[in-house]
């Protein structure tokens, strides 16, 4: 009977937590949503500066993603399959821009890219100034991201027991062959999901990006652009519809999420 | 035929030392030995999939002690039988045949022929997690043998299988036998092999 009482007054005290750890994620948004009208909201959607750095945001991110992949899954792969010495500080190495403050990081990609650096000088000779360009948004947002790729595709492959890679090499599969048939189709729901991770923290990234390029102007530089000219109820609306669209890929993150579950 | 001379490999605290095996064309040679002993490294060792620190491997007079595993005339049976959960028991057996750019007429036709011959064509279409143990060393077989290997190593081909599933096992590895496959059947239960093998050896720890 004792032991029951206790239980019950350990599950309130933990149902209470939780809501309250639940309405601090949701009351701000839904503060947000309720102070928007729909008219306005329209009126947002209509505006051309809004639509282009949308589309901006989300077309780099994914350009980056996909570029980014390109080396990323590689090194998740070496990263599964390999031991050698070192490996410690490689995933250090991996994780640092999650750590970082991402002005920070942006001020190490500003010195990547400008005039001054060797990739910088080479634009410039060819013409191009990368500062304050798609490319200097599409690297900002690469960094501080790539490391959810790496990671999400290293559990990936690391769950692909390795006799079936064994196996493939025995009937005859050059280790190209291996990666491409047997160790990436098995862990394409995790590189999918980190495909997927990598580009939504990529497209809502706003400390590195406003370094590296204040104009053209992505969507979270431009909410932070108008609240800081004209004030929240300016801002708002771009951040409602920001807002969803960053929902709708989490929706679609937690659905390849189940479905790789199901798998 | 298959002469493995002066083997030597180590990994971790297991060391193999000084191994040799000399079998002939149509030899069914058991490899018997308690857990840990390294039978299952001696394959890998044969098959390519971990190098040689010293010693060689010769199969039908030709050094293949460097040839990648793709590229050696063998067949490895899995313990678990390794059948990719991600492919059908069709495209399962016809994957070593695809590899080879073998045309898909062909393909079709010589995987209808190795299902029918080892009793499987009717899970032709079923993906491999929804197969029996004997089912699945069915398909694990026929994808080894497509390939027509000089050599078929079998890894414990009979630990994951019941005691009637057993015996039908030992049929089929007869009928296999029968083809003039040299085979090396690595297992630590000796009645497992007593009517299948005309040699065997012993390995210790």
């Amino acid at each position: 009977m004792h032991y029951g009482k206790n239980y019950t007054s350990i599950r309130l005290i933990f149902l209470f937590l939780s809501g309250v750890m639940l309405l601090f994620i949701v009351a701000p948004l839904l503060g947000l949503f309720f102070s928007t009208s729909v008219p306005g909201l329209f009126e947002t959607f209509k505006d051309r500066e809004v639509t282009s750095s949308i589309g901006l945001s989300l077309g780099v991110s994914a350009l980056f993603t996909i570029l980014a992949g390109v080396f990323a899954l590689p090194l998740a792969y070496i990263m599964a399959r390999k031991e050698f010495r070192g490996k410690a500080i490689v995933q250090g190495l991996i994780d640092i821009p999650i750590v970082l403050p991402h002005s920070a990081a942006g001020i190490a990609v500003l010195g990547f890219i400008s005039r001054d650096s060797a990739l910088g000088k080479f634009a410039d000779i060819l013409g191009f100034n990368l500062v304050g360009s798609p490319f200097a948004i599409g690297v900002a947002m690469a960094f501080v991201s790539v490391p959810f790729l790496i990671n999400a595709a290293r559990d990936g492959f690391q769950a692909v027991p390795e006799r079936l890679e064994q196996a493939a090499r025995s009937l005859g599969a050059s280790p190209f062959r291996v990666f491409r048939q047997i160790s990436l189709p098995l862990a394409k729901p995790s590189v999918i999901t980190g495909l997927v991770m990598m580009f939504a923290r990529g497209m809502s990234e706003f400390g590195a990006v406003v370094i590296v390029a204040y104009h053209p102007m992505t969507t979270p530089v431009l909410i932070f652009d108008r609240f800081n000219s004209y004030g929240l109820d300016y801002a708002r609306p771009v951040a409602v519809l920001f807002i969803i669209i960053c929902i709708l890929v989490f929706i679609a993150l937690r659905l390849l999420g189940r479905k790789r579950k199901e798998t | 035929m298959l002469s493995c001379r002066n083997m030597e490999y180590s990994v971790g605290d297991f060391t193999l030392r000084d191994f040799s095996l000399e079998l002939e064309r149509g030899d069914y040679c058991a490899l018997l030995g308690p857990s840990g002993s390294g039978k299952t490294v001696i394959l890998e060792l044969i098959a390519g999939l971990r190098p040689l620190k010293k010693g060689s491997v010769f199969i039908e007079g030709k050094d293949h002690t460097l040839t990648p595993p793709q590229h050696r005339p063998v067949g490895l049976l899995f313990q678990d039988y390794a059948l990719f959960p991600h492919m059908s028991v069709y495209e399962n057996i016809a994957y070593p045949l695809n590899i080879r750019g073998i045309n898909k007429i062909e393909v079709w036709e010589t995987v209808r022929t190795f299902a029918a011959e080892l009793d499987i064509s009717k899970h032709l279409n079923r993906m491999p997690g929804t197969l029996s143990g004997g089912e699945k060393q069915r398909v694990a077989l026929a994808r080894t043998l497509v390939i027509h290997p000089l050599v078929l190593l079998l890894d414990e081909p009979m630990s994951a299988l019941d005691a009637p599933l057993r015996e039908n096992s030992v049929a089929l590895l007869n009928n296999v036998s029968a083809k003039g496959i040299t085979i090396l059947h690595v297992t630590h239960d000796p009645s497992e092999v007593c009517t299948l093998a005309n040699r065997r050896i012993s390995i210790v720890p």
